[in-house]
């Protein structure tokens, strides 16, 4: 009784969460779901004065469905969610079939105990133990279930329960049952289905928030630094870190050659490039374009990030092998110590980070960070820093400007369009003065000669704000990106 | 029989739900920096072996500590090198103390100085010889890198110590009118750092209650504000609003007005400006030196430390002031100074929990725990990224009399502190134990002066802080309240009036 009342709680309250995981609004997803759960669960009582033989046994085929229906349900919406448009209508569907099963359950329980019992101990009976299994039920669910198991092997695991009680059922009603032996077959059937789907859970976890990327998954790893995904579409590659997209290869050349080329094509004679980030290897291949540089170190956090641009053919083919050039030094390391603790000086420095999207990463766009990279310049050095979208991040990008400005640096932003991430800003800076190129190296596809004093300049809707700079002791960059973001979501 | 059911309960609840139960790291650990012995040592007037040699000075500084390293550095840069500095542990520092491993270096007890304010004319002059101001900037390496602070309550995390979340309209009412309160004393400039420039008797009368009655007598009962000032004087004075003045509690928020987003930290506490010290008059300090007895000698004074008789001039007496009635000849006791014992730990974590819950923070407290949280030591890191860390974990022994926690610091085994920490750091990570394989623990019977009811305008504290004679005293707890800066301006103060005193003397000085 006691478990009966639990499961039905419990697939409930897993379709509340997923629904509330997923679109969002907890308090209306709750709201209509316990709604016509409740609702559903009335039609049942009202359609078991239908029934009228064969109680145990259509009691047993009830918790046999309830198994397979609810057991199965989390991942059914979830696999909804990732691969179709109907989740709502699904979700509300299983929703009333399980409250119809449910409503059904107890009234036929105590009709079928009533011969046993006096009335007035079945309903007491009954019903304190379906609200004593309610409590545990929203008790073990957020406390060990959800944390634990998560919501799709919760859903399996009580499922199993529901097959359980029907397979009981059928030694405590054995006398009222005609067909026993099928009906315990069907049971252990349905058993091991279920827990083929508990143990398998995982794996439909992954396909389901695999298929939150829209193009097929060419390669998945979790490095100790973060989550390597690349995904194709056609010639589309496409690189995501930890679920934010660095790259499409349909447009990179945009972003890379904006990257490099107006800062490097204005320094006299470069010889030496560092570069921090940029672990794929694109910057790089643009700045091989110049014969004269000599060397290029390269400073990246994760050695799987860099072995596999180093080593992948389908990225190889898209870096040109950049990282197999005898001029590229690659060094893996945490790129504030390395500046710190390095004496080289360079002509030409490139700023790659993504974006400051926490407290550790935000510590990469500081005065004290600025100032450190800045000892690292020759006397006609120039940095360049990827400054996030001046269009979708506006404070974002003018606090980066500014905390170049406030680490001792001239500054001088442009941004490019790139379609895959749309309008894309960078800061150039540097001790002295800047002028905008008037020679590029042959063969760029976007940026041009007579294109560039374009990308200086920003329309009314990105232009500067007044903003504060970023630092150590006050990251105001993290929080205004966090809210810039925040404002183009909603 | 608690880690039995605990362990039942996991084997329990992971059968229920079919997992195999991942075991706890195993811990190891002892107690260190042990200093109980010595101090029985002395309480007891243990036998002392007879001096086998004899060393001249024209000042001896006793302890090693902020106050008399503090001392050395004012001797030192103003050109006078007759001195010697005597510190009775094997490392010197006192409360800045710090430790050092693989991974990263770590405070054993004071973690951070606010940012001074214009009043710490010798705070300031410290950091700028020290590098951290420069042309009126503080350096933004040494300050707290964001984010700084959180508390935990009603099972989440709040950005920050004080409360913040689930006040009814009546807790911030009387938030506010505590906040306009601190604003008229701090208006006053009464409640100064170092709190002697703005001592005025008119406040004498807040130190005659209790900052919980003072609260009282505000009509400030809320729990959530009541926790929090409880909080604050635990963190910097050991003690309970109950066992503190007023005057103590309303100093803490009425003291100051920082210029900058603080505080000043680093990863080895103001260990690191111990470490800075150290590079300007290491030389001049002799460790496991216990002074175990002071007597007169003509004008000056023969100190006797292990094998050794200093005979000098002047003494600056930087260690805890309640020692010197056990160890100067002839001294009477003293009543009125009490202290906090304490206990801090450092837990070697070889990863994050998964509970961790937000961003790295520097310093993470529990709402309704009795300790005071933990501090990560290597959150003052540039690196973006850390896997292997230390917290130090805070204790005042708050609750309770001094003496009697004392004896219980002393009875309890290791294990005993070392589970105490873990279940209440399993209050918020409840997978703490997959996380540690490291704890040491230091236990302090007198690690922070109380200011108690009486002590900020205690006679005795108040002479003893004067004396003008040629045995000075300079440690903290003349202020009534052992914090770095007031211990740096007493002992920069002690030094001042030893140099005006051999100016006399011996001539000029530089």
């Amino acid at each position: 009784m006691l478990l009966i009342a639990a499961c039905g709680l419990i697939y409930e309250l897993i379709a509340g969460t997923l629904a509330s995981y997923l679109l969002g609004d907890s308090v209306l997803q709750f709201s209509t779901i316990i709604g016509c759960y409740l609702f559903a669960m009335g039609i049942g009582s009202a359609l078991s004065r239908y029934i009228d033989r064969g109680l145990a046994y259509r009691f047993v085929w009830i918790e046999l469905l309830l198994g397979v229906i609810g057991g199965f349900s989390s991942a059914l919406l979830f696999l909804a969610f990732a691969y179709t448009q109907g989740f709502q209508l699904l979700m509300y569907a299983l929703v009333i079939v399980v409250g119809v099963l449910v409503g059904l359950e107890i009234p036929l329980l105590m009709r079928i105990i009533r011969d046993r019992y006096h009335f007035r101990d079945v309903v007491a009976h009954v019903l304190t133990f379906d609200y004593l299994g309610a409590l545990g039920a929203s008790l073990l669910f957020p406390i060990l279930l959800v944390p634990y198991l998560g919501l799709v092997r919760s859903a399996m695991l009580f499922g199993i329960i529901n097959v359980l009680v029907a397979l009981w059922s059928t030694f405590l009603f054995a006398k009222q049952l005609a067909s026993v032996q099928a009906l315990r077959i069907m049971c252990v059937v349905v058993l091991c289905g279920l827990g083929i789907g508990l143990a398998q859970a995982k794996r439909i976890t992954i396909a389901a928030e695999d298929n939150i990327y829209a193009d097929e998954i060419i390669f998945a790893r979790d490095t100790r630094y973060q989550h390597i995904v690349l995904t194709r579409f056609k010639d589309d590659i496409r690189l995501f870190l930890s679920s934010h997209l660095q790259f499409s290869s349909r447009d990179e050349y945009r972003y890379h050659e904006a990257l490099v080329h107006p800062g490097l094509s204005a320094i006299p004679a470069p010889r030496r490039v560092l570069v921090l980030g940029g672990g794929d290897g694109l910057a790089v291949r643009e700045i091989l374009k110049y014969p004269q540089i000599e060397s290029i170190t390269l400073v990246d956090l994760d050695p799987e990030m860099t072995r596999l641009f180093s080593t992948h053919p389908m990225l190889t083919a898209l870096n040109q092998k950049s990282f197999s050039s005898p001029k590229v030094h690659i060094t893996n390391a945490d790129a504030f110590p390395w500046v710190d603790s390095n004496a080289d000086s360079f002509d030409f420095i490139v700023i790659d980070f993504p974006d400051p999207t926490n407290y550790s990463l935000g510590k990469l766009y500081t005065t004290a960070f600025y100032k450190a990279a800045a000892r690292h310049l020759s006397a006609q050095g120039l940095m360049v820093v990827q400054s996030t979208s001046p269009m979708f991040a506006r404070d974002s990008y003018w606090c980066i400007a500014e905390t170049l400005k406030q680490a001792g640096l001239k500054t001088y932003p442009y941004h490019v369009y790139v379609p895959s991430f749309g309008e894309w800003g960078f800061v150039i800076a540097s001790f002295r003065d800047y002028q905008i190129p008037t020679s590029l190296p042959r063969g760029l596809r976007f940026v041009s000669v007579d294109g560039l004093p374009a990308l200086f300049q920003f329309p009314p809707d990105m232009s500067p704000l007044p903003m504060p700079s970023n630092r150590l002791n006050d990251q105001v960059l993290v929080r205004a990106y966090d809210q810039d973001w925040k404002d183009i979501s909603h | 029989m608690s880690t039995s059911r605990r362990q039942f309960l996991q084997s329990a609840s992971a059968a229920l739900i079919g997992l195999s139960i991942k075991g706890d790291r195993p811990v190891v650990g002892t107690f260190v920096n042990d200093s109980f012995q010595m101090g029985h040592q002395l309480r007891d007037r243990a036998s002392f072996p007879q001096p086998k040699q004899v060393a001249k000075r024209a000042v001896v500084i006793i302890g090693g500590g902020i106050a008399g390293l503090s001392s050395a550095w004012r001797l030192h840069k103003k050109g006078f090198t007759d001195f010697v500095l005597l510190e009775m542990n094997d490392q010197p520092g006192g409360n800045s103390r710090w430790g050092e491993n693989e991974i990263t270096a770590y405070p054993w007890a004071a973690h951070y100085v606010p940012v001074p304010g214009p009043k710490a004319v010798y705070v300031r002059e410290l950091f700028e010889d020290l590098g951290v101001l420069k042309n009126g900037q503080w350096e933004e390496r040494y300050l707290c890198f964001t984010p700084q602070e959180r508390l935990f309550l009603y099972g989440r995390w709040q950005e920050g110590i004080e409360p913040a979340v689930g006040l009814t309209p009546g807790d911030r009412d009387q938030f506010r009118r505590l906040e306009d309160r601190i604003h008229e004393f701090r208006a006053t400039g009464q409640f100064t750092v170092p709190m002697e420039i703005g001592l005025s008797d008119t406040t004498e009368d807040l130190d005659q209650l209790s900052f919980a009655d003072w609260l009282r007598a505000q009509r400030m009962d809320s729990r959530i504000l009541n926790w929090y000032m409880n909080y604050c004087c635990r963190d910097d004075y050991g003690a309970t609003t109950n066992n503190t003045s007023a005057w103590a509690g309303i100093q803490y928020f009425a003291s100051r007005e920082p210029e900058e987003k603080g505080p000043l930290t680093w990863p080895e506490g103001n260990g690191w400006i111990v470490r800075r010290l150290l590079e300007r008059v290491g030389s001049f300090v002799e460790t496991n030196r216990m002074v175990h007895k002071i007597s007169r000698r003509g004008k000056g004074f023969s100190v006797l430390a292990g094998d050794t008789e200093y005979q000098t001039e002047f003494i600056i007496f930087a260690a805890p002031t309640f020692l010197a009635s056990y160890l100067v000849e002839g001294m009477a006791p003293l009543h009125d100074f009490e202290y906090s014992p304490w206990l801090t730990a450092n837990l070697t974590l070889e990863h994050y929990p998964d509970s961790y819950g937000t961003d790295p923070t520097w310093d993470s407290v529990f709402m309704e725990s009795p300790t005071l949280g933990y501090v990560d030591a290597t959150h003052q890191s540039v690196r973006s990224h850390v896997e292997r860390t230390v917290w130090t974990f805070y204790w005042a022994l708050a609750d309770g009399l001094p003496s009697e926690n004392r004896q219980l610091l002393l009875n309890k085994d290791w294990n005993y502190w070392k589970e105490a920490i873990l279940h209440d750091l399993e209050r918020v990570h409840h997978d703490i134990r997959k996380c540690v394989s490291r704890i040491d623990i230091m236990r302090m019977g007198h690690a922070m002066a109380r200011p108690k009811v009486g002590a900020i305008f205690s006679a005795e504290r108040r002479n003893l802080a004067k004396a003008h004679g040629r045995i000075l005293f300079a440690n903290s707890d003349l202020s009534g309240f052992s914090i770095f800066e007031e211990a740096q301006y007493r002992g920069v103060n002690a030094a001042d009036r030893v140099l005006s005193q051999v100016a006399g003397a011996h001539g000029p000085t530089h």
